[in-house]
């Protein structure tokens, strides 16, 4: 009965290559032979990835999108260090941007203060949503992968109701609202880039800050190695999942804030939910088993891989879903890793 | 071979039923196994003894192919081997209960037995034979279970029986124990014992691991005695005696008996008052108990196993709702508080599960010692820990209880039983806190740490505070309690005082007969 080979256990007796840089490894081959047989030359479709996401002109845009994706990495991994899964990202995502435009459309005032407000009016609806998910669990028992993944439905229809016919921008005749006042907008940093960039960066600090070295950060991964004992050393597991989830959801919002704030100025329905940055997140915080650290490098690196893929769409006749590909074979490869280690044993 | 044990009467036969030469067994820089031999003949009971950490589990799980070695070989009836798994090991007669069972909950019994060896009709698993085969097997090997009884439902002796069925049903030759009675009552440790004999006298041979001294010489044969993952005796059971094997296994003499002065007892440190929890559709589990713990003295809980001692303790410290009745600590009405108040209120706790309930396997010593701790200085100021604090208080506890371990950083799961075990003990002893319960505090730990965790217990009496001992280990009760409650189907039974009481009085009370009869 003793030492229980436990994984974390074993890899300190037994060195093994990280599992993700096999996995990346893996998808890269895997993908490689796919461009292969579609005709073209992998090491062509890799090197106009790389220097799409990394050419000096392209580093902005590689960081505009990094920015809503880490983001979203974050919303996927601060419940999953505590054995938690938010699936619900889509729906607070929308609730904080869809809230974030109402408030800097139809709030009157000086303009920086109207942006705050929204940023902070997105954060709470969209952390207050995600909340209920936990509230759902400890008080009904509903199991929150799913209520968290319900709750997003209807938040995204209601969404679309209201940009379609209460809030319709009706200048324009598409599903959108009206454009944000400039002087509510986030400020411009360069090029495409705004104040959001440094949002997230100083939240994912934050996070980072927060796991490492504080009693909240503790507590969570505690819970998240085993729930048990966690709650027989005193932590309040319903309390910690309620605001954990309204932290998750809050971050969301902010994601949903910062895309209509500082590069679309409006809602426009559908917009925000085709890039999933949701599910990029989701796998990207899964790779790291929720570690933050590991979760931000993941996030990054989807979003260049993704970035990355637009060039290489412009520039070879492979299509960018290519990328997508290899974020699911990434994934996959460690599930099946994961796995197999597990039942070895 | 280092003390050569080969005295007249143990010389093994010709070729020895399972016999290993020069293991090796390397986890980093620590030597787990080191260069050990064994030999195992025939029929017999065979003890593997030694300290926490010594390195029996890890020799038993490389006869069981579920580790390999660096070094040595392993021979079956002479011939060598080499398990890649424990399919292997499985398919050349070996088997193995390990303390954690591996059974599949929700499975019934004679699911779980034939699992992976189902006989078959056509592509389909012939129920029936299935059904047949299991009981058949039982009834011959004297094994009580139900082979459509639940997994999930049944006791851990119980449990137990179907792991050692599902071993027989593969027709284990070679049966390896590791520590099986650690969480048996006495009364399922003395069947398991009957059916260990039944099985020797049939000439299946038995591995053994216990820290038990009078288990080991009850029924072994001989006793193979391990220190730091070298075998420094081998001795004939029959030829030797506790003291000899204590001394082998520690370098040391160990006192047996506990000192313990006159109690003191002061004001009601842990009290319940009419705690009763409801079982739905039955008897309550617990029944309206009341308990009081004073300072200065530590009361014994007594009883079998599924008395409702568990779910008594659960609702002390909060882990469990009440259907009716109060909890105090000291003197405080702590009733509608959860876990994180009871314990501010002044409770430790050691819990009976040290792995699934008491630690957090993947997690570093460090964090676990910390738990508890954590929200408070030294150990964190303004919410924020101080990393270099946790450390440090984590070393001095790993040094005071003799923890095995590489470095404060290293994860608990890679720790042998006992030496987690250890872990948790330090932990909630380091609380100083009013009133502990302590839950089979000793399960699973070596003489050495016995004796240790012993005198920590009296200490904390010492000190005027109030521990409450759960242990199934009715020696454990007899040696450390002013007085001795015995829990009977749900309630209190009797309250005998420490000079009142012994094996037989207590063995009567917690088979159910009231105090008169006894
Ligand atoms: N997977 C592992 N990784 C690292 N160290 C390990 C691992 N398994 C065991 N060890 C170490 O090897 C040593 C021997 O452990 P083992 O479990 O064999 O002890 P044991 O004799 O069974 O002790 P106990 O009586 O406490 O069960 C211990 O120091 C333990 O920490
Ligand atoms: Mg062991």
């Amino acid at each position: 009965m003793s030492a229980a080979p436990q994984p974390d256990a074993r890899a300190l007796s037994r060195w093994r290559p990280p599992s993700a840089a096999i996995a990346i490894l893996f998808a890269a081959l895997v993908g490689g032979a796919l461009v292969l047989a579609s005709g073209v030359n992998p090491a062509e479709a890799y090197a106009q990835i790389f220097m799409g996401a990394f050419a000096l002109d392209n580093w902005p845009n590689t960081l505009n999108w990094a920015t809503p994706l880490v983001g979203m990495t974050l919303v996927a991994a601060i419940p999953l260090r505590g054995g938690m899964i938010n699936l619900g990202g889509d729906g607070q995502l929308i609730i904080g941007a869809l809230v974030a435009a109402i408030v800097a459309i139809y709030l009157p005032g000086p303009g920086p203060l109207v942006a705050i407000a929204a940023l902070i009016a997105a954060a709470v609806a969209a952390g207050l949503y995600a909340a209920l998910a936990a509230w759902g669990e400890t008080r009904h028992g509903v199991p929150m992968l799913i209520s968290s993944l319900l709750l997003s439905y209807p938040a995204v229809g209601v969404a679309s109701y209201i940009v379609r016919f209460p809030l319709r921008d009706t200048t324009t005749g598409l599903p959108q609202t009206a454009l944000v006042p400039e002087g509510a907008r986030l400020m411009a940093l360069n090029g495409v880039l705004n104040v959001g960039l440094i949002l997230i960066a100083a939240i994912a600090a934050l996070v980072l800050f927060v796991d490492r070295r504080t009693v909240v950060g503790y507590e969570l991964h505690m819970r998240g190695i085993n729930l048990r004992f966690a709650g027989y050393g005193g932590v309040r597991l319903d309390r910690q999942a309620m605001r954990i989830m309204f932290v998750s959801g809050a971050i969301a919002g902010l994601v949903g804030a910062i895309i209509v704030l500082g590069s679309q100025f409006r809602f426009i329905d559908d917009v925000l939910l085709t890039p999933s940055y949701t599910w990029s997140g989701l796998m990207a915080a899964l790779l790291a088993n929720g570690e933050p650290a590991g979760a931000i490098l993941a996030g990054l690196f989807f979003a260049a891989l993704q970035t990355g893929g637009f060039a290489m769409q412009r520039e070879t006749s492979v299509p960018r879903v290519l990328t997508m590909v290899l974020q699911s074979i990434v994934i996959l490869f460690l599930a099946v890793r994961h796995g197999a280690g597990k039942s070895r044993e | 071979m280092p003390n050569d044990g080969s005295l007249p009467t143990a010389s093994p036969p010709a070729a020895p039923e399972l016999s290993a030469t020069g293991i090796v067994k390397r986890y980093g820089a620590l030597l787990a196994n080191d260069h050990i031999d064994l030999s195992v003949a025939r029929g017999e009971i065979h003890a593997v003894m030694g300290e926490n950490g010594a390195g029996k589990s890890t020799l038993m799980s490389i006869l069981y192919g579920l580790q390999q070695p660096d070094e040595g070989r392993v021979l079956l009836r002479g011939e060598e081997v080499h398990f890649r798994s424990a399919l292997d090991a499985i398919g050349k007669g070996m088997g193995m209960v390990h303390q954690a069972f591996k059974l599949f909950h929700s499975l019934s019994v004679w699911e779980n037995i034939v699992y992976g060896a189902e006989p078959r009709r056509g592509v389909f698993i012939d129920r029936a034979a299935a059904r047949r085969a299991v009981a058949d097997l039982a009834a011959r090997h004297r094994l009580a279970v139900d082979p459509d009884a639940i997994v999930s439902k049944l006791s851990v002796g119980v449990r137990q029986r179907v792991e050692i069925l599902k071993a027989l049903y593969r027709d284990a030759r070679i049966l390896i124990l590791d520590e099986p009675t650690a969480v048996l009552t006495p009364q399922e440790r003395d069947s398991l014992f009957a059916v260990m004999r039944h099985l020797a006298a049939e000439g299946r041979t038995i591995l053994f691991v216990t820290h038990k001294l009078h288990e080991v010489m009850a029924i072994t044969d001989r006793v193979t005695v391990l220190r730091d993952g070298r075998v420094v005796e081998r001795m004939t059971t029959a030829e030797t005696n506790p003291r000899e094997i204590v001394r082998a296994m520690t370098g040391r003499s160990v006192s047996l008996t506990v000192e313990k002065g006159l109690s003191h007892p002061g004001a009601t440190l842990l009290e319940a008052i009419d705690l009763t929890i409801a079982a739905p559709g039955g008897k309550p589990l617990v029944d309206k108990i009341a308990l009081k713990v004073r300072g200065g003295e530590i009361v014994g809980l007594a009883g079998v196993a599924g008395n409702g001692q568990s779910e008594l303790v659960e609702a002390l410290v909060g882990l469990r709702r009440l259907d009716g009745g109060k909890v105090l600590v000291g003197g405080i009405d702590v009733t509608d508080s959860d876990v994180a108040a009871r314990r501010a209120a002044g409770i430790a706790y050691i819990p009976e599960d040290r792995a699934s309930v008491g630690s957090a396997l993947a997690a570093s010593a460090a964090d676990n010692l910390a738990m508890g701790f954590h929200r408070t200085p030294p150990l964190a100021r303004g919410g924020l820990i101080d990393a270099a604090a946790v450390a440090r208080r984590a070393r001095a506890l790993i040094a005071k209880f003799g923890v095995k371990i590489a470095s404060e950083s290293a994860p608990v799961g890679s720790l042998s039983g006992g030496n987690l075990q250890k872990v948790v003990v330090a932990r909630e002893l380091s609380h100083a806190a009013p009133a502990l319960i302590a839950e089979q505090p000793t399960r699973g730990v070596d003489v050495g740490a016995i004796e240790f965790i012993h005198g920590q217990l009296v200490a904390e009496r010492a000190a005027g505070r109030a521990v409450l001992l759960v242990s199934s280990e009715l020696s454990e009760i007899l040696a450390l309690s002013d007085r001795i409650l015995v829990m009977y189907e749900g309630r209190v039974l009797a309250d005998v005082p420490q000079d009142k009481a012994n094996e037989e009085t207590l063995g009567l009370l917690m088979a159910g007969r009231a105090p008169e009869a006894a």
